[in-house]
Formats: C-alpha cells, sequence, structure tokens
C-alpha cells in the first residue's frame, strides 16, 4: 500500500487565544495536484508551516512522504513561499546552488539541474548575472527554479502565478504539470478557482481553522445540487434582484452566475420578460461559486453541506 | 550539521567577497596609514599669522623680557631644525607693552578686549605686581577669544616662569647651576618580580611602560572593534533576509536553530580572520622593532579565544534581535541593554588598568558580558590575575556564551517568522520559556 504523501491527523494549532487550525485531518494522495484554498486567514499558511515543519502543532500527529520526525523528509521537500526573496547581491548561480546545498544535493547533480532549469526557462545567458540585475518575471521564473532544484517528492507551491504576465504563468503551469506527470506530488494553494479547478485533481478548503471541502473536484461539486444558473442576456444584473426565486446574483463578467431555490422554467420566464437571452444553462456550482458560498461574509453555514468526507 | 556548516560557507563567502569586506580589512591599514601620512605632510601646515600679544606688566620687570624672548625666539625658534633655506613652521610671537595711560588702568581688560575684537590684538595678558613674591598665585592672567590655540599662552607662562624664578634664585644669592643640580630630578626604572630558575636568581624585566599600557589597551580596542563590526551586521543581515521574504525559504530546508547557528559561524569566521590579519600585522611590526619577545605568545591566544567568546555571545544576541524585529528602527530599543553590555567594559577600563587585582577589577572581569574584554586585560598586566580566577571566569562565559546561543535560539525561531509589531522585553521572555 502507498502511504499518502501528506497525512494530518486530528491537527490543531493556536496562537494565543486564536485558533489557527482545529483539529484538521487531511490525507494528500502520492503523485496528485492537491489545490488547497480558502480566504486570507483561514489557517493556509499555518496548516502549510506546519507540513513544513517550520512551526509545530499543538496536538495531532503529521505525516510526510511516510516520516513524523521533523528532519526526515526535509531534503525531499520543495517551497515556493507566497511572499517570494532573493539574496540580490548574487548571481543566479551562486543563489541556485546555495539552495540546492540545502538540500543535501550532490554537487554534480546540482551543476546539471541548474543547466537543465535556466534553459528550460531561457535564462541561461543569466546564470552568472546577479539577481539585483534580472526583470520581475525573471525574478521570479528564478525563485520557482530554487523550489524545485532538488527534486523534491513533495512540492508545496504558494500562489504561483502571483504577479506572474500570462507568457510567464504558462511557462511555470507547463512545468508544475510536467513534475506531475514526472510523479512529483504538488500541494497548491491560491485564492484563484479557475486556476484551482482547471489545474488540481483534488482540492482542499479551510475556512476559520476547520476543513470544509476535502476531495476530488467531482467528488466536491457532486455535493451541491444543480441551483445555479449561467446566465448571458443584455440585461442589467439589477433586474434579477426584482425575480423571488433567485437567491444570489454573482457577476462574472462575460455572464452571470444565479443561484435559485424553485423551478428554473420560471425564472427563464421571468427573465425572458426582461431581456434577451443569450446563454440559460442549469448547472452546479463552480469551485468560485462554492468558495464564495462558504466564505463570504453573508454566507449561511446550513446552507453548506458536508463535504469533508466525501 | 552539514546544512549548519552549509549556510555557514555562503554567510563566508558573501561576507568575505563583499566590497564592505575589502573596505573595512584589506583596507583599512591603508587607510589608517594614509591618515598617518596625511597627519605628518600636514604638520607643519600651521597658521603662520605672527601672534600680537599686549602685556600689561605691573611689575615693570617683565616685559622687556618677554619683548627679549620674543625677537630671539621669531628669529630663530620658529623655523625647522637643520634645513636650508629656512622652512618657517611656527608663527612669530609680537610682544607689545598694552600702552595704557593711568586713567584707562582702571578699565584695562575692557579696552584691550575690544583691541582683541577688532583684530588689533591676538590676545593680551595682565601680570599683577605680586609676581615676584614666593608662593603668589593668580598673578599672570591671559586674555584671548582662541580658547584652543595654547602655543602662545604656554609661551608666555613657561617665559615669565622662567625669568621669575632665576629672579629668585639671584635674590637670593644662589648660585644657578647649584640650584640646577640640586633640583635635577632621579629617573625610576620599573622592573617586574625576581624570580628564582632552577634556586638561580634571574634577572628581573624591565617593564616597558608602553608596552604594559599598550597591550591591553590595544587589545580591548581590536575586540570591541571587531564585536561592533561582526555583530550589527549579523543583525543587519537577519533582518535584511526576513524583510525580503527570504527567511521562510531558508527555514523550509534548515530548522531555524541551524539557520541561526550556521550565520554565526560564518560571521565568526570572519571576525576570526579579521583579527588574525590584525594581529599578524601587529606581530611582524613588533618583530621590525625588535619588541616581539616582550608580548608573550600567550596573550595573542587569549585574545582570540576572549573573541571568540565575545563573538559568540553578542552575534548570538543580536542575531536574535534581528530575527524579532520588522524594521530597522524597532532594533533600535532591543539593541541599547545589549550595546550596553558592550559598552561596560569600555567604561570600566580605567580603574582597572590602574588596579588590575582591585576588587572591582576582580568582580567586573567575572561578570560574563565583560569578561571577554576585561579579563583579557587583567591578563595582558603582569603579573595577571590568579589561575583561580581565569579558571572561574572563562567557566562562566563559556557557560554564558551557551545559554545565548539557546536563548536567541528561541527567540530567533519564533522571530524570524513573526511580522508586525516588535516584540516588547516582556513577550520576548515568553518566547524565550515557550515550548514551541
Amino acid at each position: 500500500m502507498v502511504l499518502p504523501a501528506v497525512e494530518l491527523e486530528d491537527v490543531s494549532k493556536t496562537y494565543g487565544k486564536h485558533i489557527a487550525v482545529n483539529d484538521l485531518s487531511l490525507s494528500v494522495p502520492r503523485g496528485s495536484l492537491y489545490g488547497f484554498i480558502g480566504p486570507n486567514g483561514s489557517g493556509k499558511t499555518t496548516t502549510i508551516r506546519m507540513i513544513l515543519r517550520i512551526i509545530h502543532p499543538d496536538t495531532g500527529s503529521i505525516r510526510v512522504l511516510g516520516h513524523s520526525e521533523a528532519a526526515a523528509a526535509n531534503d525531499r521537500l520543495g517551497y515556493l513561499p507566497e511572499e517570494r526573496g532573493l539574496y540580490k547581491k548574487l548571481t543566479v548561480r551562486r543563489m541556485l546552488r546555495y539552495y540546492a546545498s540545502l538540500k543535501s544535493m550532490p554537487r554534480h547533480e546540482i551543476e546539471r539541474e541548474i543547466k537543465d532549469w535556466l534553459d528550460r526557462f531561457e535564462l541561461g545567458a543569466w546564470a552568472d548575472k546577479k539577481i539585483e540585475s534580472l526583470s520581475k518575471g525573471m525574478s521570479q521564473k528564478v525563485q520557482f527554479i530554487a523550489s524545485v532544484i532538488a527534486q523534491p517528492s513533495l512540492l508545496i507551491l504558494d500562489e504561483p502565478f502571483s504577479g506572474l504576465d500570462p507568457v510567464n504563468t504558462e511557462v511555470i503551469r507547463s512545468a508544475i504539470l510536467d513534475l506531475r506527470n514526472r510523479g512529483t506530488t504538488i500541494i497548491f494553494s491560491t485564492h484563484d478557482m479557475g486556476v484551482a479547478e482547471n489545474m488540481c485533481d483534488s482540492v482542499f478548503m479551510i475556512y476559520k481553522g476547520n476543513k470544509v471541502l476535502d476531495g476530488t473536484l467531482s467528488e466536491v461539486k457532486q455535493q451541491y445540487a444543480a441551483d445555479s444558473i449561467h446566465l448571458q442576456w443584455n440585461g442589467h444584473s439589477s433586474a434579477l434582484q426584482e425575480i423571488p426565486e433567485i437567491t444570489r446574483v454573482i457577476d462574472m463578467g462575460s455572464y452571470q452566475e444565479l443561484q435559485f431555490s424553485g423551478d428554473p422554467q420560471v425564472i427563464l420566464h421571468q427573465i425572458i420578460e426582461r431581456g434577451d437571452v443569450d446563454l440559460f444553462k442549469v448547472t452546479r456550482p463552480s469551485l468560485h461559486d462554492i468558495f464564495i458560498r462558504i466564505a463570504s461574509p453573508d454566507s449561511v453555514p446550513s446552507e453548506t453541506p458536508d463535504l469533508t468526507s466525501v | 550539521m552539514n546544512k549548519v556548516l552549509v549556510v555557514a560557507r555562503n554567510e563566508f563567502m558573501i561576507a568575505i567577497t563583499s566590497k564592505a569586506f575589502l573596505v573595512g580589512v584589506l583596507l583599512m591599514p591603508v587607510f589608517m596609514g594614509g591618515a598617518i601620512g596625511v597627519q605628518f605632510l600636514t604638520k607643519d601646515q600651521v597658521d603662520l599669522e605672527p601672534r600680537k600679544i599686549a602685556i600689561v606688566d605691573k611689575t615693570d620687570r617683565l616685559l622687556e623680557t618677554l619683548i627679549k624672548r620674543s625677537e630671539t625666539r621669531n628669529l630663530s625658534g620658529i623655523y625647522r631644525e637643520k634645513e636650508e633655506p629656512k622652512v618657517q613652521i611656527e608663527p612669530k610671537f609680537e610682544v607689545v607693552d598694552a600702552g595704557l595711560s593711568d586713567t584707562e588702568e582702571g578699565q584695562a581688560e575692557a579696552l584691550l578686549s575690544d583691541r582683541v575684537r577688532e583684530g588689533d590684538l591676538f590676545a593680551f595678558a595682565v601680570i599683577e605686581p605680586n609676581a615676584f613674591e614666593i608662593g603668589a598665585i593668580d598673578s599672570i592672567r591671559y586674555y584671548s577669544q582662541s580658547p584652543s590655540y595654547q602655543r602662545l599662552p604656554n609661551w608666555i607662562r613657561n617665559s615669565i616662569n622662567e625669568e621669575v624664578i632665576t629672579t629668585r634664585i639671584n635674590d637670593l644669592q644662589l648660585d644657578p647651576k647649584s640650584v640646577a643640580a640640586v633640583t635635577q630630578t632621579i629617573p625610576l626604572r620599573q622592573f617586574g618580580l625576581v624570580e628564582m630558575l632552577d634556586g638561580v636568581q634571574a634577572d628581573a624585566k624591565e617593564e616597558n611602560r608602553a608596552l604594559v599600557f599598550g597591550v591591553p589597551f590595544a587589545g580591548l580596542m581590536l575586540m570591541f572593534m571587531m564585536v561592533m563590526s561582526v555583530a550589527p551586521a549579523m543583525l543587519n543581515n537577519v533582518l535584511e533576509e526576513k524583510i525580503q521574504k527570504i527567511s521562510e525559504f531558508l527555514v523550509s530546508s534548515v530548522t531555524p536553530f541551524q539557520l541561526m547557528l550556521g550565520k554565526l559561524i560564518g560571521s565568526i569566521s570572519i571576525g576570526l580572520i579579521m583579527s588574525s590579519l590584525y594581529l599578524s600585522a601587529i606581530y611582524f611590526l613588533a618583530r621590525h622593532y625588535e619588541f616581539a619577545d616582550a608580548v608573550p605568545p600567550s596573550i595573542y591566544a587569549w585574545f582570540m579565544f576572549f573573541m571568540l567568546i565575545a563573538l559568540i555571545i553578542f552575534g548570538s544576541l543580536f542575531s536574535a534581535i534581528g530575527a524579532a524585529c520588522s524594521e530597522i528602527r524597532d532594533a533600535q530599543s532591543l539593541m541599547t541593554p545589549v550595546m550596553l553590555m558592550v559598552v561596560i567594559p569600555m567604561m570600566c577600563l580605567a580603574p582597572v588598568m590602574d588596579s588590575p587585582n582591585s576588587f572591582f577589577a576582580k568582580v567586573i572581569s567575572l561578570f560574563p558580558p565583560a569578561t571577554p574584554m576585561m579579563m583579557f586585560v587583567r591578563i595582558a598586566i603582569p603579573p595577571g590575575p590568579a589561575a583561580w580566577e581565569i579558571i572561574l571566569g572563562t567557566t562562566l562565559v563559556v557557560a554564558f556564551a551557551i545559554m545565548c546561543v539557546w536563548a536567541s535560539g528561541k527567540i530567533f525561531r519564533i522571530g524570524i517568522l513573526s511580522q508586525g509589531q516588535t516584540p516588547s522585553f516582556a513577550q520576548l521572555f515568553r518566547w524565550l520559556i515557550s515550548k514551541a
């Protein structure tokens, strides 16, 4: 039996009177691309730091790559923090060499990996330039390389696309998927539900320190009824508020996502009375909508199904 | 341990290849030599504007002597010796009679002060009638608006005193040569104690006063300089990594304690290399001037030992402060007590050098934060402290250094990931005793 890459059992962490993580259990399968989602301050970073053994839980147990001791799996972990920093005065090569050395990587492998990754990201010509001379996009790519240079078995990425332009986003996205295809387990923390929905095999959502979602995307969505409508029309959102069966309107820009109760045919008739409809599709809620439903200030806890055991 | 060495090596290489290190270590002797050279070259660059001084001579016996002496000085005493053509290196002193009328004498000081203000005079002096009386005080008063210029008042004082003493000797009908012979001082030579070696009395070594005070003073200054170079740099380094968000990345690969220890070892290595360079330079200079034997090798060894301990203590404390703060200005308040610990030995230097075996010297040298500097000073002054004092001081300071590293490690571990408000001392104490 293959052990999970990460296993948390009844883990809690408090800071003073604030409960950052409450009785959390979690299992990340090996080789999966696991999305960690949750609003700011929900406990994501604390959970990630506990997995990385930067901080220790007050109660509960954590096993990473089969080890419960802090240092045992350390060299097989890669981490890209949300807030990134590089040694501005070091050259790209020297800094990557340092980071790889901290992961106990043999010297000859370090040089080979540096060359491969820099070539892949078209940064070969910058290998011996100081970090301070790189553009923002280049620095972000170097930061990503630093997190994967030691060929980690488990890679934790905290908002990996933050601040990247579309071209660099695609380069990093492709690299992440390649790593996953080569068997690397990837935990992926993000606020971008679109990215999580498109890339991740499974998602885990933490809210106010508690697990509120955990499972594959389809499993998560199955827990919600088909209570959403994707609508494209020429009317204004405010006109939809007049329809009593529509309980919530989320403007997604090119379309609106409606949450409703009752008969969708009745709703369609009422919308047609107010404007011309281009698209009307009854569907399950998107991950974005699920996130909003759980994390928005006016969310009603009783509306949220128990999804922690899917 | 391997990761500690990786961090240490990185810190060491970053520091040793930085411009700051090259400037601080390799160019320091050049700068110091340059500063001495500039002083040497500019020593003759004095203001040669003649200094005119008016004398109110109420004895009616000294003015003429002063005028004559000034003329003699102006002819031959203001030029560089044995050099042709003559190079003037001091200004002429022009002594004149204040020339006050009887009615003006009551306001002499006020009138002459105005003349100084107007630039007519550089200074003026008033000589009271009792100047020749034995036991007279306050007989000569010198007035100027240039209090930092001492050559003229010194010349006036010496000239008048020489004349007054000569006059007194003559008045007492004494032979000036006999007086000079009688009052000649006897030099005092200082020795260490005589020791018996294999039953034979060995000659005591004559003490070199310059070395007796110079070695501990120079050692203390060098240690202070090294601590002030290395420890605050560690604070900046840790704080910069925290601000630039490098720390979080690093502590995902090494434990915070390993990170701090690695930084400490790297920075201490820099300090030891810098010290070794300076000590080597001092040793070769001492050999060149043939007094290397006067400083025993054990002094160098003790210096390096106490220097290492001082760097461990203050390096770890400063790095903990760097980890606890989020901005450099916040570090100031936390630095104050630690800086005080660094500075205390400097403030205690004079009494300890004066009486290295006094009760105060013993206590301060056994107070661990001050031990590295104060115990070194005491060891460097012969015959040095008793063996038990050295053993006790060394044991206490090593234990204190270990405690500092442990305590700093605890603060570092929590501080390096904390954000926002700088912790108070109470909060730091809570971090210290926390289990996490």
